[in-house]
């Protein structure tokens, strides 16, 4: 192998890139539409709920507890002066939930006794309504810490192995985020690459040099590997510096991680183009085997806990289920590589699988 | 030793013979005319020639060198130029050649040299600059032919060089090859034009896989009609009486 052919025909696939407006919008755009629409996006309609309350218990308690509503930043407090405005302010979609605090409410907050409030949720916006019902376990814990001190050992243990406590949902998609735009950059564009020297007849001319099959693949596959790279660092800078999600597992590992997922999708965009030869054909294909199960049954949008069997089951042979699930552990949960081990050896066996697969394919067809 | 040497070689895809037990040789610094309508197996034989496509049966050799067990020996001896495919469109001529050249593996020295006097022999005259789409027809096939012998090589193989290039041009291109031919060089072309064929030192005459003459212009008119002047025959003639007639 001579790295000067893989170089020049790096190069050259560079060159297509930056001249192509289409791949150029698609690598430069995407990771920035994709970041902007499920990190900012949704994190917007989250901050956004307005919540109409009702004190009719005016006093400390029930000014402490409106007060952690508020300081969460996921409510906004609209305060309103009966039970019946506030069914109003929610029925106009002024408010999207509703806190009715009774009267009793500071007198029965103490140890054995039960205090409790009412929450009005608007179950139409069932995204949101989820959201909310998340927040209140959350919120609860604050409350019950601020009213009786922080003496409840017990409970700030578990805040810590809730990795999310507040159901924040930027938290649960960012670190998926870099899976999603890897499907795109490295499946499809590779698909498409390699599949337009077949199609336009180039494939043969190189052949007729003296270049070994692997210079041209490897030469081929670099520019998508460096981009797919380059998103993988913005989309985490993103989210440490803009979406603040925290990250607390090595990052040697998750780096480790995102290499191989992105070497197995590359190889998989390969066996997709050297299969079909044919740029439309590649490209839905790339879309149905790529980047459609890594949106929807990866569990980067919809939990693959909640899937029905036969998903659940399936989603196994995807390498961006796995992908997905180790960076969520190594952002929220700083899990060590011991932790994510069964997940990271499923990635290394789709890996190992794509890639022989892809190369002996490759292999096959190129030698006379 | 020839330069090209084919012995009842076949090409089967499935059930059909795209090439049928040919039998062939080209001597070296010939310019060697392979001829036949649509289909008849000109690009196959290219393609087993450069080491691209392997043969069903028979044997053919490159420079010496069988292109079943020497493959990659044959294509750094050999230039190409395919007929479905030149130049990227997307590259600049300069790219296009740098990219070869790395691939052919050329030392920078001998890729300048190379390059200073394939482009003053073409007389390309617009920037390296320029985008290769941005060039007309006839300029970008030179260019390609440019590409094909940059490296030097012994023999070169052109497919359909001049189809749909306007005649100027393509008087042009035969210039080149004839150019080509007297550094001693071996061309092996392929045409549907009877003109350019009129220029081969030999042509084979291929149909449906098959050899089915094989001589220098004059003594192919010569036998084909044997009764009439060479002078007043053309090769038209020869081609319809040979292919599509008989
Ligand atoms: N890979 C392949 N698989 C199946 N059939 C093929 C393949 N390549 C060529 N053929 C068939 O073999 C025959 C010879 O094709 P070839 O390209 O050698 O013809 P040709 O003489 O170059 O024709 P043209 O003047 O159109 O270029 C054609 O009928 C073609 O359809
Ligand atoms: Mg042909």
């Amino acid at each position: 192998m001579r790295l000067r052919s893989v170089w020049a025909v790096a190069k050259k696939e560079v060159f297509h890139i930056v001249r192509d407006p289409f791949t150029l919008a698609l690598a430069m755009g995407m990771p920035v539409i994709m970041v902007i629409f499920f990190g900012y996006a949704i994190e917007f309609n989250m901050k956004q709920i307005s919540l109409a309350v009702f004190d009719s218990s005016k006093s400390q308690s029930s000014r402490q507890l409106q007060k952690t509503f508020v300081s969460s930043s996921y409510f906004q407090s609209l305060a309103v002066l009966s039970p019946a405005e506030a069914i109003q302010a929610l029925d106009e979609g002024r408010a999207h939930a509703a806190l009715l605090i009774p009267p009793a409410y500071a007198e029965n907050l103490r140890p054995r006794s039960e205090s409790s409030v009412q929450i009005l949720i608007d179950g139409a916006d069932n995204s949101s309504a989820g959201s909310i019902l998340g927040y209140l376990g959350g919120i609860q814990q604050k409350v019950l810490s601020a009213e009786f001190g922080p003496y409840s050992e017990p409970i700030t243990v578990q805040t810590r192995f809730l990795f999310n406590s507040e159901l924040n949902s930027r938290w649960f998609v960012v670190p998926g985020l870099s899976a999603a735009i890897i499907a795109i950059l490295s499946i499809l564009l590779t698909a498409l690459t390699v599949a337009r020297e077949w199609e336009n007849g180039s494939m043969e001319l190189l052949l007729s040099t003296p270049v070994r099959p692997v210079e041209i693949i490897l030469g081929k596959l670099l520019p998508y590997s460096v981009m797919g790279l380059v998103a993988v660092f913005f989309v985490f800078i993103m989210s440490q510096i803009v979406f603040a999600v925290p990250f607390r597992g090595n990052f040697l590992v998750y780096l480790l991680a995102c290499l191989i997922f992105l070497s197995t999708y590359l190889a998989q965009g390969l066996l997709i183009s050297v299969v079909t030869r044919k740029q439309q054909l590649s490209m839905q294909m790339a879309m149905l085997s790529g980047l459609l199960p890594t949106i929807l049954l990866s569990g980067f949008i919809f939990p693959v806990e909640h899937m029905p069997r036969f998903f659940y089951y399936l989603t196994m042979i995807l390498p961006a289920r796995w992908f997905i699930s180790l960076s969520r552990d190594l952002f929220l949960k700083g899990a060590s590589l011991q932790n994510i081990l069964p997940g990271f050896l499923a990635l290394c066996a789709l890996f190992v699988l794509m890639m022989v697969l892809a190369t002996r394919k490759f292999k096959k067809d190129v030698e006379p | 030793m020839s330069a090209v040497q084919v012995k009842n070689l076949s090409v089967q895809f499935g059930d059909f013979f795209a090439v049928k037990d040919l039998s062939f040789s080209v001597e070296k610094g010939e310019v060697f005319g392979f001829l036949g309508a649509n289909g008849a197996g000109k690009t196959t034989t290219i393609r087993v020639l450069c080491g691209l496509l392997l043969p069903s049966a028979g044997q053919a050799s490159v420079c010496g060198l069988d292109v079943l067990s020497d493959a990659f020996e044959v294509k750094k001896k050999v230039g190409y130029m395919s007929q479905k495919f030149t130049l990227y469109d997307d590259l600049t001529v300069k790219e296009n050649l740098d990219f070869t050249s790395a691939l052919r593996k050329m030392e920078p020295e001998k890729f300048r040299e190379q390059k200073e006097k394939l482009l003053k022999m073409i007389r390309f005259k617009s920037s390296e600059d320029i985008l290769v789409r941005d060039l007309p027809g006839g300029i970008k096939q030179q260019v390609s032919l440019v590409a094909a012998v940059l490296h030097d090589p012994e023999i070169v193989f052109l497919d359909e060089p001049t189809a749909g290039v306007s005649p100027a041009f393509r008087q042009r291109f035969w210039k080149l090859i004839g150019g080509l031919a007297a550094e001693g060089k071996t061309v092996f072309v392929t045409t549907h034009y009877m003109d350019e064929a009129e220029q081969c030192g030999r042509i084979a005459l291929m149909k449906s896989g098959e050899l089915i003459a094989l001589d220098s212009p004059q003594e192919l008119k010569r036998n084909s009609f044997p009764d009439r002047e060479p002078q007043e025959v053309s090769l038209e003639d020869v081609f319809i009486e040979q292919v599509e007639g008989g």
